[in-house]
């Protein structure tokens, strides 16, 4: 009797897919911050390529609190007139603290020359979120400030943005369905008394996450991720510029193992890349990364090495 | 010719006048946000890894300093 199979009348999990779900149109879920919505395929196609050797260490000193020293050599580029890619070796030396905490996250970042970098979370309240983001550096004119303010719906998420130059920018994501996310955004730069409109979608599955957004600066960018399995996803984007005529399209894939994450892609530019993070042991990553530009000649390979969580 | 001279120092003293005038409200507003805005730029600059620091020492459970310096 322990092979008796179960009478057809129960519902099974598996049954529920073959009868549609009745859409309650009230009752949508929140949708992804309007900046995130290429999320996916940006996490899957651009990982942080660098050239040389890095070596990070996070030293926690409490659950929230934490301190990182980060050591990178080798060349970075400098922006020249003529084609050629210029290189110069650098080292630097860089010193972290972060807060992390449900309502504030605190990230501060300080190189030997300088340079800031700070990033503020904070919950004002459940559904209003304050963000600000800072890049000081001790040359005049080159610092750049933003405040965000988030304000989180049922179904919706609006956003004013508030940054140095007399940037100003505000935009909207409202869920349509329960897989389909429309939103719009509008700014206006001060400075170079620029203003841009922009439109976005975004359509997810369980598999596959479908995004577009266009703007009125002459941006249009599509994105689509599919996950293959539990541990493969896929994912193609293109970016095309209808003022400068330039277009750019990728494809990669997105292997997440137990021991590692290995990401690959190839460009239409004739650039491939592929980056690896080997899990040694518990709080030990290593970490490789290359790019290679067929066109411009142009070879990047780094390792590097990350301990602590 | 007198008609003439009179128009003279009329125009000049109009002329003389208008930069006290704007000076009052709108650049004395821009003159002292910039000001702040500076302020601002160099306290964040170096106050703000000593902030993030102090929060973090005096959160539950409290560090202690040999843990901040010793690189363990």
């Amino acid at each position: 009797m322990a092979t008796h199979i179960p009478p057809p009348a129960t519902p099974s999990p598996a049954a529920e897919p073959t009868k549609p779900e009745k859409v309650d149109y009230f009752d949508l879920p929140c949708p992804i911050p309007y900046e995130e919505i290429h999320r996916e395929a940006m996490m899957s196609l651009k990982p942080e390529h660098f050239e040389g050797m890095r070596f990070d260490f996070t030293k926690g000193l409490n659950q929230k609190f934490s301190l990182s020293h980060s050591v990178v050599m080798g060349p970075t580029e400098v922006p020249s007139q003529s084609a050629e890619t210029i290189k110069i070796p650098t080292a630097n030396y860089e010193f972290g603290a972060n807060f992390i905490d449900p309502k504030l996250m605190l990230f501060g970042r300080i190189l030997t020359d300088g340079r800031l970098s700070a990033r503020v979370k904070c919950d004002l309240s459940e559904n209003l979120t304050m963000k600000a983001n800072a890049q000081l550096t001790n040359e005049p004119h080159m610092s750049h400030g933003m405040f965000n303010f988030d304000y989180k719906g049922s179904d919706y998420r609006t956003q004013l943005q508030l940054g140095n130059g007399g940037l100003i920018g505000a935009s909207y994501i409202q869920s349509v369905t329960p897989h389909l996310s429309l939103g719009g955004e509008v700014f206006w730069a001060g400075q170079h008394r620029k203003s841009g409109l922009g439109y976005a979608a975004r359509y997810n599955t369980d598999k596959m996450v479908a995004s577009g957004q266009i703007a009125s600066t002459g941006m249009v960018v599509l994105g689509y991720v599919q996950k293959v399995s539990e541990k493969v996803s896929l994912a193609t984007d293109m970016m095309y510029n209808y003022m400068s005529r330039d277009v750019t399209a990728s494809f990669g894939y997105d292997y997440i193992l137990r021991q590692c994450r290995l990401r690959g892609k190839i460009d239409s530019n004739g650039c491939t890349s592929a980056f690896l993070e080997e899990r040694l042991n518990m709080g030990l990553n290593f970490i490789l990364s290359a790019e290679i530009d067929h066109k411009k000649k142009d070879y990047k390979f780094g390792f590097g090495m990350t301990v602590g969580e | 010719m007198s008609s003439k001279v009179v128009l003279k120092t009329k125009g000049k003293s109009t002329k003389g006048s208008k930069p006290s005038d704007d000076k009052s409200t709108s650049k004395i507003l821009k003159e002292w946000s910039t000001w702040t805005m500076k302020k601002a730029k160099v306290i964040t600059h170096y106050g703000f890894i000593p902030l993030v620091i102090f929060i973090g020492m005096n959160s539950e459970p409290k560090p202690s300093i040999s843990q901040l310096l010793s690189p363990i």
